[in-house]
């Protein structure tokens, strides 16, 4: 089995550089080693297999692979297909696909590493990648979002290495387990460099405006796959290290409720899709025990949504409120907006009930908060009208979309517990009262929320803020 | 003595990131603070010894630990190949805006 798993992580950047040499093969190379990296992810999940692999003593590479990676790379295997059929008629070039290769090659990476240098190489490594892949049409506008993205991840990942050797200078290893009792400011360098990668609280604001301006596909990848990468090692180190869980949970009401608060009053799709992945990620980190499955849900789900604002005819609401839509295309965008609201048959339902169960009693409430504007947002796309002609959908649209939402529904079999009459009612009745509140109140107002926090200068000084926060609060543990 | 003055670079460099208006300056300030970075790894392997760590049977030395030193060789790299790209980067953008004033490119560029 280790063959065949460092097999599976080193085929995508093999494969990335041969579609270079076989341009003509392009597409049928990304997409086998979508499902290559799609099979491998079903092994930790359908059977005891576990991976753990050190590699030369404690100073090396330590790999790690169970359940909780299995989650994460089956979200990033499904993303990838999903996005090349959606790009298959469309005249990317080969430079697109290796690209998009070498990211999927390097999300993978992340998910399986269990040591803070092989996470630092697979951070960096999706930070160029994904760059090359924002600025794809290089346009001006392009290119500063990327070269934005490129400059955030690229200063936060130096505090991470600072936070990094300072765990070696205490315990000798790189590997996670050398976090245990490692200097307060360690864990602070380490966990501010990984919200601001996973786009986290207000060190994640800059992830609006790179995943709406990006093409469709991309922000479909990045906002489905790649900003994971920062939240599952919050993830791991949340469940390895009891002290540290509560900080992550923290973490997962603030940007639960921050990402949603921004998300009901924004007026544009592709925005209010990004605040509300801001949202998502936080219930993937309010609790870390079942955070894996949450991670699929929102992955499948975002990115079927992402490829579908790119077909809407407008990205402002109050255009398309204007002009119906064609009916199939708003079914499609019911059913997904459906999961993510919680709506039973579908597995964002069984995700929310399992991640509702798992929240600690000071978390409920505030978590319940972000469910209600989840429906509130998504009332958006729900009661657009439909039964217009336009747009024209391409064949190329609806594989991808079978994909996606067709995991959905499989997806419900991973938690088919959930399906009690006390589950089913309570999401039913937070449909409801947002849906209500959407029509009486959201739907009238029209609120402009500052775009201030976004601007290049303040996300960068936000990172020592919330590091200050964050030592603030690991001080506070010890003191109580 | 030394951690502070390292400490001290990279807070500058982070500082400059902030302050500095022109992206140009913003990319060397960037790369200020990762010269800090670099160095604050190459002083953490001294605190077993300065000896090269090159083994020799014959004496026994107070080697370096070459395991920081090994790893920041290779962030070094991913900070050449990072920065280049920014460059790249910066190049076709200053055909449109030759200032290269980060305000005005933002503003420019923002919906």
């Amino acid at each position: 089995m280790t063959e065949i798993s460092l097999l599976w992580i080193t085929l995508p950047f093999m494969v990335g550089f041969l579609i270079y040499l076989l341009p003509q093969a392009a597409r049928y190379l990304a997409l086998a080693v979508g499902i290559g990296s799609t099979i491998y992810s079903l092994l930790p999940l359908l059977s005891d297999f576990t991976l753990n692999l050190k590699l030369l003593d404690q100073f090396g590479v330590t790999l790690l692979v169970d359940d909780l990676s299995g989650y994460f790379i089956l979200t990033n295997a499904v993303v990838t297909i999903a996005v090349i059929l959606y790009c298959w008629a469309t005249s990317k070039t080969a430079f697109f696909y290796t690209q998009l290769i070498l990211l999927h090659g390097s999300v993978n990476a992340a998910f399986a590493c269990a040591d803070l240098i092989s996470l630092y190489v697979a951070l960096e490594v999706i930070s160029v990648a994904a760059f090359l892949l924002i600025a794809y049409s290089r346009t001006n506008r392009s290119i500063w979002v990327g070269l934005r993205y490129l400059f955030i991840s690229n200063t936060a990942m130096l505090f991470y290495l600072i936070g990094a050797v300072l765990v070696y200078q205490h315990s000798h290893t790189f590997a996670f387990t050398g976090i245990q009792g490692a200097p307060i400011e360690a864990i602070a360098l380490i966990f501010m460099a990984l919200l601001t990668k996973g786009g986290i609280f207000v060190s994640g604001l800059w992830l609006p405006l790179t995943h709406s301006e990006s093409e469709s596909p991309v922000s479909a990848l990045l906002s489905g796959a790649v900003v994971k990468t920062g939240i599952f090692p919050l993830v791991r180190l949340a469940l390895m290290f009891p002290e540290i869980d509560p900080l992550v949970r923290w973490f997962g009401v603030g940007t639960a409720i921050l990402g949603v608060s921004y998300a009901m009053f924004e007026k544009d799709t592709k925005r209010m899709l990004a605040f509300h992945t801001v949202s998502q990620l936080g219930f993937v980190l309010a609790a870390p025990e079942v955070g894996g499955f949450y991670a699929l849900t929102h992955g499948l789900v975002k990115s079927a949504l992402f490829l579908m604002a790119g077909s809407l005819p407008s990205r402002s609401f109050k255009q398309l409120k204007q002009q119906p839509i064609a009916t199939p295309l708003w079914i499609a965008l019911a059913i997904a907006s459906f999961s993510i609201s919680g709506f039973p048959l579908l597995s964002g339902f069984g995700a929310k009930v399992l991640t509702m169960k798992n929240l600690l009693p000071w978390q409920v409430i505030g978590m319940n908060i972000a469910a209600l504007g989840t429906a509130i947002s998504f009332a958006k796309f729900i009661f657009l009208p439909r039964g217009g002609s336009e747009p024209r959908l391409k064949a190329s649209f609806w594989p991808p979309m079978l994909v996606l939402l067709g995991g959905l529904v499989l997806a419900n079999v991973i938690y088919y517990e959930a399906y009690t009459w006390a589950n089913t009612v309570k999401p039913l009745l937070t449909i409801a009262l947002g849906w209500g509140i959407y029509y009486l109140i959201i739907q009238r107002v029209s609120i402009k929320l500052p775009r201030m926090f976004e601007q290049f200068e303040q996300l960068i000084g936000m990172m020592s803020l919330v590091l200050v926060g964050i030592i603030t609060f690991l001080l506070r543990g010890i003191l109580v | 003595m030394l951690e502070g003055l390292i400490l001290g670079t990279v807070m500058l460099g982070f500082f400059g990131i902030i302050w500095k208006r022109n992206l140009m300056m913003k990319i060397i300030a960037m790369d200020v603070m990762s010269t800090g970075v670099v160095a604050y790894y190459v002083l953490v392997s001294t605190h077993s010894g300065l000896f090269t760590p090159i083994l020799d049977r014959t004496k026994q030395h107070d080697y370096a630990d070459p395991v920081p030193q090994a790893v920041i060789l290779t962030a070094i790299v991913i900070g050449l190949s990072v920065q280049s790209l920014m460059l790249v980067g910066v190049m076709k953008l200053a055909k449109d805006n030759p200032t290269l004033e980060t305000d005005a490119i933002e503003r420019s560029n923002t919906p």
